[in-house]
């Protein structure tokens, strides 16, 4: 059962970050607020399935399109006034706190405020959380390898010449922000009916630094790599129970030293693939002497810019 | 002149930032097949100018209209759907995408399939992308850079990345193509041989082009028509033997005391 509980929020974090993943690896636009979407998608879904007898799968889909007609609201008249980078990130900020603040302060029997909905009937079993996150990431892969996808990439790298080659921003980028929000949602839903239990403090600003952080460790322009570290971390966490509070200094240190040894992440740019894996380990030998003589040039570059700079000071 | 043989016709056109006078009532037109130079000293608001065409810029007055329409307050995908394409002064690149990926991206900008087929991966899918692949390859052939096809474009030498630009230009199904600088940084034999390409493209896509340079020679061997800007009004029109001659334009070049907006 512990194990099922670990797989299942390994699902969800797979989900909404594969979802961040388009809109931050691939559009290239920061959000800090994305627990925000994940909250609607949950209390949608579980209030779709207590008050209107919405069956599971269901529910957690048109969970999953609140948050897209939410994310069409904050996202039409921000991203209109070609509001970008840190800009859009503050912006996704506030909406994160707004919807949970909202939530926590709407006293009413439905939504039951700061106390949050609890009794939901346990409907996510680990085979539909696998199922879920599997479909999902194989949407996630064909769009970012489809023309969309492209399109995306290329306002990430160069926006004023994508617009000059006929890529509609607003459009493109609006787009992308729907399906992560509808990808957060879905997971938030997951959440839900797994917990059995959903509180607007469930999805605080950490959570949303937490999918930010996800992804950024395991390489933006990718999908295995977020969907690789998202399985490290969350076990990571789960492992690291018995070191109470400190666990989160491990993980802030392991930010760190990803941000200052491999700043385009694990798998930056690159997707995980097991034939070439198997096929590494088979030349081991070879590749040793590889990786050796890589190790000795990036020490003597490293060398030789200190020198640099030593010099530059005398 | 009939009016229907203007390809892009500007009128009047000032563009102010706050104080500055950029660009200072200036009016010219672009025919059917015509290749023309615009060019001046640094400054003098070319490319100003050419943003204000492809709708980076929004003009303070005047009109700018390209086959009878209007392209003010255009978006500039909107414009580049209209067939208007460029090249950029600083190669604006996409430098992590391929060299093909790079290329493919404006035939496909307004995706050709919908998203939901998109999604599920559908085998007509991968049939378009093929498709648009195999013509962005002969952009490729036609720019002699398709051995370089699968490098990452970030990493092609300078002269590859200027040929790549016009490449992935000529992919956005255009009619007007508006280079900015193509041959800036290239020796004489570089620029002998981007010479010849643009005289080739020129012919064998039917485009009009208009070229911002400062090599002095690619433009006297290309333009059949010559425009000069100086402090951001038009100094000069002419064919490449009145402009050499003209006196106002080699006091420019030569560098007389500046003043703006006397």
């Amino acid at each position: 059962m512990y194990i099922a509980s670990v797989v299942v929020t390994i699902c969800s974090n797979i989900i909404a970050v594969i979802g961040l993943a388009l809109l931050t690896g691939y559009t290239g636009m920061f959000s800090l607020g994305h627990a925000g979407f994940m909250c609607i998608g949950a209390y949608g879904a579980v209030l779709l399935n207590r008050y209107l007898m919405v069956p599971y799968v269901f529910a957690l889909i048109l969970g999953g399109f609140a948050a897209v007609i939410v994310s069409l609201i904050i996202g039409y008249p921000t991203l209109r006034n070609k509001l970008r980078g840190d800009y859009f990130a503050i912006c996704m900020l506030g909406f994160g706190t707004v919807v949970r603040l909202i939530l926590n302060n709407m006293n009413n029997p439905i939504t039951n405020g700061a106390l949050g909905i609890t009794n939901i009937p346990k409907l996510t079993s680990l085979w539909s959380a696998l199922l879920f996150m599997a479909v999902l990431v194989y949407f996630m892969w064909n769009f970012v390898n489809s023309q969309y996808g492209k399109n995306c990439v290329a306002i990430q790298q160069q926006e004023v010449a994508a617009e000059m080659m006929g890529v509609s921003i607003v459009r493109t980028k609006l787009l992308s922000l729907a399906i992560s929000a509808f990808y957060c949602g879905v997971a938030g839903g997951l959440l839900g009916f797994w917990l059995q239990y959903i509180a607007p403090a469930s999805f605080s600003d950490t959570r949303s630094n937490d999918f930010l952080a996800t992804l950024v460790t395991g390489g933006t322009n990718s999908i295995t790599g977020p969907l690789l570290a998202a399985i490290f971390l969350t076990t990571m966490l789960e492992y690291l129970r018995f070191l109470v509070n400190w666990r989160l200094v491990v993980y802030g240190l392991l930010y760190i030293l990803i941000m200052r040894f491999r700043p385009e992440g694990i798998m930056g740019y690159k997707e995980f693939s097991l034939k070439k894996t198997i096929q590494f380990f088979k030349e081991f030998p070879q590749n040793k002497v590889k990786i050796k003589e890589k190790w000795t040039r990036f020490r003597a570059e490293r060398k030789k810019k200190t020198n640099g700079r030593r010099e530059n000071c005398e | 002149m009939n009016n229907s043989d203007n390809a892009l016709k500007v009128d009047d056109l000032v563009i102010r930032f706050g104080g500055l006078c950029a660009i200072d009532n200036v009016s010219m037109h672009i025919n059917k097949g015509e290749f023309v130079g615009l060019i001046g000293p640094n400054g003098a608001g070319k490319t100003t100018f050419f943003n204000s065409i492809t709708g980076n810029i929004i003009p303070t007055e005047g009109t700018i209209t390209y086959r009878g329409e209007s392209l003010i307050k255009k978006s500039p995908d909107k414009i580049s759907h209209m067939g208007i394409s460029r090249t950029f002064q600083n190669i604006r690149i996409f430098p992590k995408m391929t060299v093909l990926e790079n290329v493919c991206l404006p035939i496909h900008s307004k995706p050709t399939y919908n998203f939901f087929s998109a999604m599920l991966g559908l085998p007509s899918v991968k049939k378009e992308d093929k498709r648009i692949q195999e013509k962005a390859l002969d952009y490729l052939h036609r720019l002699g850079i398709e051995e370089y096809k699968d490098h990452q474009a970030g990493a092609l030498a300078y002269g590859l990345q200027r040929r790549l630009e016009i490449a992935r230009a000529l992919a956005a199904d255009l009619s007007l193509l508006l280079l900015d600088e193509p041959a800036a940084g290239m020796n004489n034999d570089e620029c002998n041989d981007l010479v010849e390409l643009l005289k080739g493209i020129h012919r064998d896509f039917n485009l009009s082009i208009m070229l911002i340079e400062h090599h002095i020679d690619v433009v006297l061997k290309l333009c059949s028509r010559i425009y000069v800007l100086n402090l951001g009004k038009l100094l000069a029109e002419g064919s490449p033997q009145e402009i050499q001659s003209n006196p106002d334009v080699i006091r420019a070049y030569l560098g007389e005391r500046r003043k703006r907006n006397e």
